[in-house]
């Protein structure tokens, strides 16, 4: 109880510390709505060059990007937030007074990321609305599966998050490995165009993203109308990932912590 | 005692250069921040750890607020291990994070303090009233409602030590708390730590600090900190007295100097120069005066029977050099770099 307590008191310091800049918080919504329509535009155009290629996803690509652009808002907030917080909190040495508090470290890695990542949600549905208010056709009655395909694919991208944060601790910088992540997520992932269209070696490397599970299992069932059934080896794949992936990244964020507190790089002035 | 420290050890890994990596790519080098430390502080004490930047002061808060694991030696406060019992010890003691940037800016300070409030586990009325009994202990209860930002800087040293105070810490580590402050300030500081934190609030303090006058100002019992070595732990008036009960200072007219110096010389006292002037047309020095108050007076008698003119004389307290220079035996302390291969 304590921690959720934590966790929500740093959720709400991080939202007033964001909401003080109000032009940019508005205005970030505001793009953010802008910015479908010329998403509509250039899909309309670009529908009958890829329509055979996501037919199983719904066959709209209009639909096909409004969904695979609110993934990328998802795993992008959930591999990023913690090295980003971390690090910011290390360079102030907020983070020196979060730890030397009652709260457990893991309440409090969970309050330092629970800003971003429900703002991630909030856009993530946000674009589906005025998606759906523009035309996007979403099995709504599925949302509850897509609702817990988009947790695992959190799950898996926090684990990328953990092990940037890691390396944050251990050498105050995370390296190239975000971009990779990321880039390489959107590049292999489907979020854009169907994994069936790339080159077949760049399938198999698809294969070893977790966003082409998540992203095909959810747009399968929002837009493609399959059922839990159709979905059920994706999920389960995605799953494996999310439980690996994890259990790699606690491993990272505990042995650089260890580390850290050896080495005295946890604070910093 | 409630905190007590034995044989405590740091050492940090160097960064090698190119050439030492390409010379010896398994070779390590370290240096030793904090050597055989060992001292104990008793409930409702101020104790001081007094060295020079880099001698190791925050290094061992580091380690006793959990923040740093020692690599040898063991320290408990309130007998609970650092090492084994870090959440316990979180739950009794409370490091002042100097760091201004650490508070958050652009939220007034009771926001703050409600996020401290929430992490120390307070909930509904009786966090409030927390965050109300800290403000008020700092003297910023009618500041509340300010943004941080716009707070001086002695204001966010005092909402440092508030958020510190949440959940009535029992001990209390203070890292050159005055470092920011300007004198004015910091006196009104010292006098709030010692009266306020320490009488009021029942807190025992650890102050580090590089500045004697703090020490001998505010604490009960001092240890002095050298490349990492603990030299030597006494009650302060043992040090101070040690350290220079017997230096005195002259102000005298810059005519007049000269002629002063001669005579007291001739008289006993032990001159030293101060350098500069003190005043446009005064200049100043030092002397060591031996034979106590008795000593004194016949100094004073002196000064005020001659000619010169002679605006003051007056008792000075020992500096961290005097106290080096004078009670500790010199060369007593080694630090260092070593080499070790791995």
């Amino acid at each position: 109880m304590r921690s959720a307590h934590g966790i929500l008191a740093l959720m709400r310091v991080s939202f007033l510390s964001a909401a003080s800049y109000r032009v940019a918080l508005v205005l970030s919504f505001v793009a953010l709505l802008v910015s479908i329509v010329p998403i509509y535009f250039v899909a309309g155009a670009l529908q009958p060059v890829v329509e055979e290629s996501i037919r199983i996803e719904g066959g709209r690509y209009f639909d096909f990007i409004v969904v695979g652009t609110s993934a990328i808002y998802l795993i992008s907030a959930a591999a990023g937030a913690l090295p980003a917080a971390l690090g910011g909190s290390l360079a102030t040495g907020t983070f020196e007074a979060l730890f030397v508090t009652r709260t457990p470290l893991p309440a409090l890695l969970l309050g330092l990321v629970g800003y971003a990542l429900s703002q991630a949600v909030l856009r993530a549905l946000l674009l589906l609305g005025a998606g759906a208010l523009i035309g996007v056709a979403v099995a709504w009655a599925q949302l509850p599966v897509v609702i817990l395909i988009a947790l695992l694919l959190v799950g898996a991208y926090f684990a990328f998050g953990l092990v940037a944060a890691a390396l944050v601790l251990a050498f105050r910088t995370s390296g190239p490995l975000l971009a990779v992540v990321n880039s390489g997520s959107i590049l292999l992932g489907g979020a854009y165009y169907s994994t069936t269209v790339i080159p077949a070696w760049l399938q198999d490397l698809s294969a070893l993203v977790p966003l082409t599970y998540g992203l095909r299992a959810a747009r399968m069932l929002l837009l493609g109308g399959a059922g839990i059934g159709d979905v059920l080896p994706d999920v389960a794949t995605l799953s494996l990932f999310t439980v690996t992936l994890l259990a790699i990244g606690m491993l990272a964020f505990g042995t650089a912590l260890r580390h850290a507190r050896r080495s005295g790089s946890l604070s910093q002035y | 005692m409630i905190i007590s420290v034995a044989g405590l050890t740091k050492r940090f890994p160097v960064r090698r250069t190119w050439g030492e990596l390409l010379r010896a790519p398994r070779g390590r080098s370290t240096q030793t921040v904090v050597r055989d430390v060992s001292f104990e502080v008793a409930e409702g004490e101020i104790f001081g750890l007094l060295g020079q930047n880099g001698a190791g002061k925050t290094t061992i808060f580091k380690m006793l607020s959990t923040l740093i694991l020692a690599d040898d030696g063991e320290a408990t406060i309130a007998g609970f291990d650092v090492r084994t019992r870090a959440g316990a010890v979180r739950r009794v003691l409370a490091p002042v994070i100097a760091n201004e940037r650490s508070l958050y800016w652009r939220l007034p300070a009771r926001e703050n303090l409600r996020l401290f409030t929430a992490l120390q586990g307070l909930r509904g009325a009786a966090a409030r009233a927390e965050e109300e009994r800290v403000l008020g202990v700092t003297g910023l209860g009618d500041t509340g409602a300010k943004m941080v930002g716009t707070f001086s800087s002695g204001m966010r040293q005092r909402l440092l030590i508030a958020r510190a105070l949440i959940g009535r810490p029992r001990v209390l580590l203070l890292d050159e708390p005055t470092r920011s402050l300007d004198p004015i300030s910091a006196r009104d500081f010292r006098r709030f730590l010692r009266e306020t934190v320490v009488r009021a609030e029942g807190c025992t303090v650890l102050l580090a600090t590089h500045d004697a006058d703090e020490v001998w100002e505010l604490c009960d019992r001092v240890g002095v900190l050298e490349q990492g070595r603990l030299l030597t732990v006494d009650a302060t008036h043992v040090l101070r007295h040690q350290a220079g009960n017997d230096r005195f200072r002259v102000w005298v007219h810059a005519a007049d100097a000269a002629a002063l110096r001669a005579r007291l010389a001739a008289a006993g006292p032990t001159l030293e120069p101060r350098g500069g002037a003190a005043e446009p047309g005064w200049e100043q020095f030092d002397c060591e005066v031996g034979g106590g108050a008795d000593g004194a007076a016949r100094v004073l008698a002196l000064l005020a029977s001659g000619p010169e003119r002679v605006a003051r004389f007056e008792r000075t307290a020992p500096t961290l050099a005097d106290l080096i220079e004078r009670v500790v035996a010199p060369g007593a302390a080694a630090g260092g770099r070593e080499a070790s291969h791995a």
